[in-house]
C-alpha cells in the first residue's frame, strides 16, 4: 500500500471538496478512524483554503499541491502554493501566528483567545482568522511551514497516530 | 501611533419614542461627554435605550447607557456611561472595533468545562501541592517579613541563610513533587497531557508568577520562548525573585537538567570553534567565516574571541528572527571592541529561517562558511521544515565546512516539567530522526553527540566533496 498520495489542485474553490473526497478515501484504505479522517479533512481544507486565497495563480499552470504521508505513528500533510511579493505581508502574519500557537502548550489557549478577538466585532469586514487555529487545536496537530526557494509556500501539520487513531486498535 | 486628537461628533440619544439630538465628545475608555441640543433638558440619571451615531458611514447603535451630570466642561453638560453592556471607547474610536467590556466572558462555559476530563488522581495531586506550596510560600514570607526592617547588607545575608537551609530543602521537595508527578502522566496522550497541564497552571498560576523565570517562558513577551532575557536568566543561573519564595521558584527550573545542558552548549560551542581555530584552519590565510542561525544575544561569541588575535581570524554573520535580540549582541561586541582594542568582522541578518530561504542575502553565501551553528532552533521545527532548512545551511558551506545543530533528545528529564509548568514546548527527536533530516544528502558525515547531562543532542555535520 501506498504511504504517500499527492494530489494538485487548480485555483478554483470547487476543487476543494473533490480533493477533500479523494483524501478520505485515501486516509480509510490506512484504517484510520472516522475522527481521525474527519479532523484531517478539516485541516486539508483549510490549508487547500488558504493556498488559494493567499497564493499566486496569476501565472497559468500555477496550482495548490497536497502531499499526504502516512508512517507508523505520524500523519504528514504538506500544502503548497506559490507566492508573490504581495504575500510577503501574509507570510510574516502566518509566522507569528504559527509561533504564538505553538508556544500554548494546551492550543486550546490559542483557541479561545482568538475567539475572543473575533467576538470583538471589527467595523470592517475582516478576515475570521481561525483557521489556523482550528488545526491546531481540533486537528489536535502540529503546524509550520517555510519557503523554498523556488517561492513556493510549504505549510506543514504533523500529527501523532495515538491509540484509537486507527480503527484496528 | 493611535491618534488621539478630541474626537467629536453629532449623535442621538433614544428614549422611549424620542430622538434627542446631542453632541459628543470621546472622553474617557467608557465614558463621552454630551452635550444636549435644541435646549433639550435630562435630569441627572435619565436612562435612554441607545446612543446612535455613524462612523465611517456606518451606523452604531449602543446601549442603553445613563445620564450622569458634572460641573460644567467646556461647554459640555454632562457624560453619558453604559449601564448593562459596557463598550470600549479606545477600542471603537482608535481601533475600528466594537468590544464589550464583557466579551471577556464569552469563553467561560468553554474554559470551564476544560477541566471536566481530568483524572482524579492528577486532582488530588495538584489539590495537595497547592495546599503545600501555599504553606511554604507563607512561611517564606513570614521570615521576609520578620528582617524586612535591617539594613540591605544584613537582610541579604539573613536571605542566603534561609535559602540555604530551608530554601533547598524546599527545593529538595520541589524534585520529589516533580518525580510524583512524571509517574502520575507517564501514560498520557498529547491531547491529555495538553489539558492537564493547562489545568496545573490554572491552579498554581500565583506560584508560577512569583517566579521570574517561570513567569517569562508562560507570558513570552516577544512572542517565542527562549528569548534573549530568557537566555540571561539561564545562564546567569541566580536567585532572582522579589522575595525568597520567588528566588526559590526562580532558581528551581534554571537548575534543572534542560538549563544545565543550555549553559554546557555553550561551552561546547566554544571550544568546537576554538579548535577550528587551532587545527582545521590553522594554516588558511583567510578568516573563518562563521554563520550562527537563531543566534539570538549569542553570548558565546565573547568566550570565543578573548584577544585581538581571536577577532582577526574570524568572520561571524548572525541571524535572527529577533531584531531585539540581534541589537544586544551588536552592544555586547561593540563593547568587546573596546575591550580588546580592535574590529570584530559581523553582519547581521534579521530574518525568519522559514522565509530566509527564499532572500537573496542568503543567495549570496552559498558555499560560503566554514562552521555554521545553530542551537536553540531545531527544538521548534517539524521534520519538513527543518529538513528543508537543514538542506539549505548545508548548501552554504564550503567543502570541508563544519556545521553543528543542537535540539533536545525525546528524553529530555525536564520535558514534563517545561511542558506543564513552564508551557515550554519543544520538538524532540530521537538520534535517528535527527540524522534522518540529512539523509537526503548523501556527501554529508554525520554523527550525533550529547553534552553531560543527556538532554541535548548535536548534529556534527561535515562537507565532503561529492
Ligand atoms: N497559504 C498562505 N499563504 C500566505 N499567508 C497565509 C497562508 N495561510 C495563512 N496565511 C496567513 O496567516 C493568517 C492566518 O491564517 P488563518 O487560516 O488562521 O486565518 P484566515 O485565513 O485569515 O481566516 P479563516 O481561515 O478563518 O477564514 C492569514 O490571515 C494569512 O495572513
Ligand atoms: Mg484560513
Amino acid at each position: 500500500m501506498n504511504n504517500s498520495i499527492e494530489f494538485d489542485v487548480k485555483p478554483d474553490w470547487d476543487e476543494i471538496e473533490k480533493v477533500r473526497n479523494e483524501s478520505a478515501d485515501f486516509l480509510q484504505s490506512h484504517e484510520l478512524s472516522d475522527d481521525t479522517i474527519h479532523s484531517l479533512s478539516m485541516i486539508i481544507s483549510e490549508l487547500i483554503e488558504n493556498g488559494l486565497k493567499y497564493g499566486d495563480f496569476k501565472t497559468e499552470g500555477n496550482k495548490v499541491v497536497v502531499i499526504i504521508n502516512v508512517a507508523t505513528n505520524m500523519i504528514t500533510v504538506e500544502v503548497l502554493n506559490p507566492v508573490d511579493e504581495s504575500a510577503y505581508e501574509h507570510l510574516s502574519k502566518l509566522d507569528k501566528t504559527i509561533q504564538w500557537i505553538r508556544g500554548y502548550q494546551d492550543p486550546f489557549e490559542a483557541y479561545i483567545e482568538r475567539i475572543k478577538e473575533v467576538s470583538k466585532k471589527p467595523l470592517h469586514d475582516m478576515e475570521s482568522g481561525i483557521g489556523l487555529v482550528r488545526i491546531a487545536y481540533e486537528g489536535n496537530a502540529l503546524l509550520d511551514f517555510f519557503v523554498a526557494e523556488n517561492n513556493m509556500l510549504n505549510v506543514s501539520v504533523v500529527s501523532n497516530l495515538e491509540k484509537g487513531d486507527r480503527v484496528s486498535s | 501611533m493611535i491618534d488621539r486628537e478630541p474626537i467629536k461628533f453629532a449623535a442621538h440619544l433614544i428614549q422611549g419614542e424620542e430622538k434627542i439630538s446631542i453632541e459628543a465628545k470621546y472622553a474617557s475608555k467608557f465614558s463621552l461627554l454630551i452635550r444636549f441640543l435644541n435646549g433639550h433638558k435630562a435630569d441627572p440619571g435619565s436612562e435612554f435605550s441607545k446612543l446612535v451615531f455613524s462612523k465611517n458611514g456606518e451606523e452604531i447603535k449602543i446601549g442603553p447607557c445613563q445620564y450622569i451630570t458634572e460641573p460644567k466642561k467646556n461647554g459640555y453638560q454632562g457624560r453619558i456611561v453604559f449601564s448593562q453592556d459596557v463598550y470600549d471607547l479606545n477600542s471603537l474610536f482608535f481601533e475600528d472595533k466594537l468590544e464589550k467590556l464583557q466579551a471577556e466572558f464569552f469563553n467561560l462555559p468553554l474554559i470551564l468545562a476544560h477541566k471536566d476530563d481530568i483524572e482524579k488522581c492528577f486532582r488530588e495531586y495538584t489539590a495537595n501541592l497547592n495546599y503545600d506550596l501555599n504553606v511554604y510560600k507563607n512561611l517564606f514570607d513570614c521570615l521576609d517579613a520578620r528582617y524586612a526592617d535591617e539594613p540591605e547588607v544584613i537582610k541579604q545575608h539573613v536571605q542566603d541563610a534561609i535559602i540555604e537551609t530551608e530554601g533547598r530543602k524546599f527545593m529538595t521537595f520541589l524534585d520529589e513533587k516533580l518525580e510524583e508527578f512524571e509517574d502520575i502522566i507517564i501514560n498520557y496522550s498529547k491531547k491529555d497531557h495538553e489539558r492537564h497541564g493547562y489545568y496545573l497552571r490554572k491552579q498554581l498560576w500565583t506560584f508560577i508568577m512569583c517566579s521570574p523565570f517561570m513567569t517569562r517562558t508562560n507570558l513570552k513577551p516577544r512572542g517565542y520562548s527562549g528569548d534573549s532575557v530568557m537566555m540571561k536568566m539561564i545562564y546567569d543561573n541566580k536567585y532572582e525573585g522579589n522575595s525568597t519564595f520567588g528566588k526559590l521558584m526562580h532558581k528551581h527550573p534554571s537548575e534543572h537538567p534542560a538549563a544545565q545542558a543550555v549553559r554546557n552548549r555553550r561551552d561546547i560551542i566554544t571550544k568546537m570553534l576554538s579548535k577550528v581555530k587551532s587545527t582545521d584552519m590553522k594554516t588558511s590565510s583567510k578568516k573563518i567565516k562563521v554563520l550562527s542561525v537563531a543566534c539570538g544575544p549569542a553570548f558565546e561569541i565573547q568566550d570565543v574571541l578573548t584577544t585581538a588575535e581571536d577577532c582577526s581570524r574570524f568572520h561571524f554573520t548572525l541571524l535572527d528572527q529577533d531584531a531585539t535580540a540581534l541589537s544586544e549582541a551588536a552592544s555586547q561586541l561593540t563593547q568587546l571592541e573596546k575591550k580588546l582594542g580592535t574590529k570584530i568582522e559581523v553582519e547581521f541578518l534579521n530574518e525568519s529561517v522559514r522565509t530566509m530561504l527564499t532572500t537573496p542575502k542568503l543567495d549570496k553565501m552559498w558555499g560560503q562558511f566554514d562552521y555554521i551553528y545553530s542551537m536553540g532552533l531545531f527544538d521548534y521545527l517539524t521534520t519538513p521544515v527543518a529538513k528543508a532548512v537543514i538542506e539549505k545551511l548545508y548548501q552554504t558551506l564550503n567543502i570541508g565546512g563544519k556545521m553543528a545543530i543542537g535540539n533536545f533528545h525525546i528524553s529530555n528529564p525536564s520535558r514534563f516539567y517545561m511542558e506543564y509548568w513552564l508551557d515550554w514546548v519543544l520538538y524532540y527527536r530521537t538520534e535517528h530522526e535527527f540524522i534522518d533530516l540529512l539523509k537526503n544528502v548523501p556527501s554529508a558525515g554525520t554523527k550525533v553527540l550529547f553534552e553531560d547531562t543527556g538532554s541535548q543532542m548535536f548534529l556534527q555535520v561535515r562537507k565532503y566533496d561529492n
